[in-house]
């Protein structure tokens, strides 16, 4: 969900891109983290943990946990919480430790 | 307590709130400001040199209410939105309370709010008479209710909830209110039929005849629908209660 | 390789006040950030701030930043500003390795005013991991500076500044916030900012802790239990409250890494949240030419990390042989800032901190 109205904020919203989550086509604005917009359309599991496969959603938001990695356009362990959202991405969940190609 | 409960005592209140006769003079500022804080902007924003300059920037506001008129800068520019400014002289059975209020929407002028005390607990109706919401306020409008006389002291915030209307009984029967029956369909129980099983309305004696017409309005209302395509509940026998027993003895000549 | 007199590692409230002053009395600056945006937490804050005029009291966090702009506009030949950069390490032979979209690069300063920062504590109870428990800083990211809401209702764990002040944003922005727990009989906030919650109907609930989360993919219901004035938890009193996010602020703790890495000497002080380096009152650690300023010193509010900054960058430009004209007079009222900030009650635990660390 996004904020419509806020007393002391406008928010600067880049331009509308597409993107696909898990091959599901979705929308975000341009520049903001993958993972907001994600969240903004209810995905809150990002990814599952390596070992005990437990699921993992947002955590720091600034780069700092290992919280919000996931797979994007075929690169594993992306920091979904700072990595800035383009058009056309394809972006997937991470299961495990992902594997670089 | 106030450092448990975020709710100030009585005893706290006592140190900030001016006497009879000072508020029966008109408009003057509350600094419900209790703890010693490095914080001066109310020091820096009254022209009027009505609070005392601080010694240390630690030092609770100091009121020098003789000076203050009520004008309601400091309002504004308190980081702790800790100050409000009571106009008890506002009319004969109703004072003027302005409230810092950092939310929106902001409530218009002329409509009618509900007066939150300092627990957030809904006290009264309230009339919005101006809200200010200037540049130099940056962003944090002041709100003037009007509020039973008697509540001056105890009103210090306010929701856009009409007070008479989410209070409202409209089940007797049960006693439930219009707020809880708004809540319901806002977590998604949206027929006459579910809200009946979750709220037991028109279950009680009077079989849903004072309020199934005020939940199918409400029910249109919060999904934009009309009452006319809505479905009503299910109707049982009996109409009335009665006792068991009635129906037990049978008919006079089974 | 970059040459540059003064690198200064952070770009929140503590970085660029020290950039300023470095680069007012003269000195070339390299200020490094690893977000995209100079400000660091400021950027969230849509509360006004506390403190004195010196330190923008009165001014909302969101625009101090674009404050502390204009003024380093009149540095701008000395100020560089290094955005999406983030210090990898911190060697010995003073060069400083920086990732920057993607690419390697070197930076050999003569001094270094390290202002990192902090991170947030993460309290341990079974399921803390589960998707919708959040950080309360990540909670003002989504929602203040992209405008995403973390969910439709929020319980907070801690009732510290940071978790007093998030409760009453996510009412701003909507979100029902069920209610605020700490463990101690008194919360540890502003009453202001309390009573600020507490008007608009927030319970405040002291002497609670989170024993449990329950979810199956993500959190939909956690368990609190009661605990006595000692902190110590009365069994039987454990029970459930429904909520899809959990916001925990729980404290920060110094992001001292770069520190450690270059040895300066560090030490564990209770009173401010962690392992902070041993300095004298120009905020110059024990290894000559690094400065520290903000709440990698130790975990303040934005309004004393300010003036550290300024006198970090003061004192740190002296070093390297920048004096500024006013040198004594600025360091003078710096200091006296900083003693009034901390002067009150509230700043009982920084003094008895800063007592043991200062030298």
């Amino acid at each position: 969900m996004r904020i419509e109205s806020h007393p002391i904020l406008t928010f600067k919203k880049g331009r509308k891109v597409k993107f696909t989550y898990n091959g599901k086509e979705m929308e975000g604005y341009e520049g903001e983290p993958i993972a907001a917009a994600l969240h903004a359309q209810g995905v809150k599991v990002l990814g599952y943990s390596p070992n005990r496969h437990r699921p993992r959603g947002f955590y720091c938001a600034i780069g700092n946990c290992s919280s919000c990695l996931m797979v994007v356009n075929g690169k594993p362990n992306v920091r979904t919480c700072v990595e800035k959202l383009t058009e056309g991405m394809v972006v997937e969940t991470q299961r495990g430790k992902g594997d670089l190609k | 307590m106030l450092k448990s409960t975020g709710i100030p005592t009585q005893k706290d209140l006592e140190t900030v709130v001016p006497s009879k006769e000072r508020l029966a003079k008109g408009p003057v500022a509350i600094m419900e400001c209790f703890e010693k804080i490095p914080c001066n902007p109310c020091y820096t924003s009254c022209k009027r040199g009505a609070i005392k300059e601080f010694e240390d920037i630690n030092d609770r506001p100091q009121l020098n209410v003789d000076i203050c008129n009520g004008c309601g800068v400091c309002i504004s520019n308190c980081p702790g939105l800790a100050i409000f400014v009571v106009d008890e002289t506002y009319s004969e059975t109703e004072a003027l309370v302005k409230i810092p209020y950092e939310f929106s929407p902001l409530p218009e002028e002329g409509t009618y709010v509900t007066g939150l005390d300092r627990e957030g607990k809904p006290v009264c109706r309230a009339k919005v008479v101006k809200v200010q919401n200037s540049k130099a306020q940056d962003r944090t409008p002041v709100v003037a209710i009007a509020v039973p006389k008697e509540l001056s002291m105890v009103v210090r915030c306010l929701s856009l909830d009409d007070y008479y209307s989410d209070n409202t009984i409209v089940c007797r029967c049960e006693e439930v209110t219009l707020g809880e029956i708004r809540e319901y369909i806002r977590k998604g129980y949206q027929t006459i039929e579910e809200i009946k099983r979750i709220s037991r309305c028109g279950m009680g004696p009077c079989q849903g005849r004072t309020c199934s017409q005020l939940i199918l309005e409400e029910i249109a209302k919060a999904t934009g629908q009309d009452v006319a395509d809505l479905k009503v509940h299910t109707y049982r026998q009996p109409t009335l209660p009665i006792k068991l027993g009635l129906l037990v003895g049978g008919e006079d000549d089974e | 390789m970059i040459k540059t007199d003064i690198a200064v590692i952070g770009g929140g409230p503590a970085g660029i006040c020290a950039a300023i002053d470095a680069a007012a009395s003269g000195a070339r600056v390299l200020l490094i950030d690893r977000n995209s945006q100079l400000g660091g937490q400021l950027i969230k804050q849509t509360h006004m701030f506390f403190g004195s005029q010196k330190q923008h009291a009165s001014k909302r966090g969101i625009d101090i930043p674009g404050i502390l702009a204009e003024e380093m506009k009149k540095y701008q030949d000395k100020i560089e500003v290094m955005l999406d950069a983030t210090v990898l390490g911190l060697y010995e032979d003073w060069v400083l390795t920086v990732e920057q979209n993607g690419k390697y690069k070197k930076i050999a300063p003569r001094a270094i005013v390290v202002a990192t920062g902090a991170s947030e504590r993460f309290p341990a109870f079974p399921n803390n991991d589960l998707p919708g428990i959040y950080g309360a800083g990540a909670v003002q990211t989504l929602m203040n500076v992209y405008g995403v809401l973390p969910g439709e209702s929020v319980f907070m764990v801690g009732a510290g500044n940071i978790g007093l002040i998030v409760s009453y944003q996510l009412l701003q922005a909507g979100v029902k916030v069920k209610g605020v727990i700490c463990r101690s009989p008194k919360y540890g906030g502003y009453a202001v900012h309390a009573s600020k919650i507490r008007r608009m109907g927030v319970p405040i609930m002291p002497q609670h802790r989170v024993i449990y989360a329950h979810g199956k993919e993500k959190l939909e219901r956690i368990t609190l239990i009661k605990l006595d004035e000692n902190k110590k938890e009365i069994p039987g009193t454990e029970f459930d409250i429904e909520t899809d996010v959990l916001c925990i602020s729980t404290g920060l703790t110094p992001l001292g890494e770069l520190l450690w890495q270059i040895g300066c000497e560090m030490k564990f002080i209770r009173e401010l949240s962690g392992h902070v380096p041993i300095r004298n009152e120009e905020m110059e650690t024990s290894i000559p030419g690094i400065f520290v300023a903000g709440d990698v010193a130790g975990i303040e509010e934005a309004s004393s990390a300010m003036v550290e900054g300024r006198l970090a960058g003061l004192c740190c430009a002296k070093r390297l042989g920048f004096v500024n004209p006013d040198f004594d007079e600025l360091k003078q009222d710096y200091l006296k800032q900083l003693h009034d900030l901390r002067s009150g009650p509230e700043g009982d635990t920084i003094r008895k901190g800063l007592a043991k660390i200062v030298i």
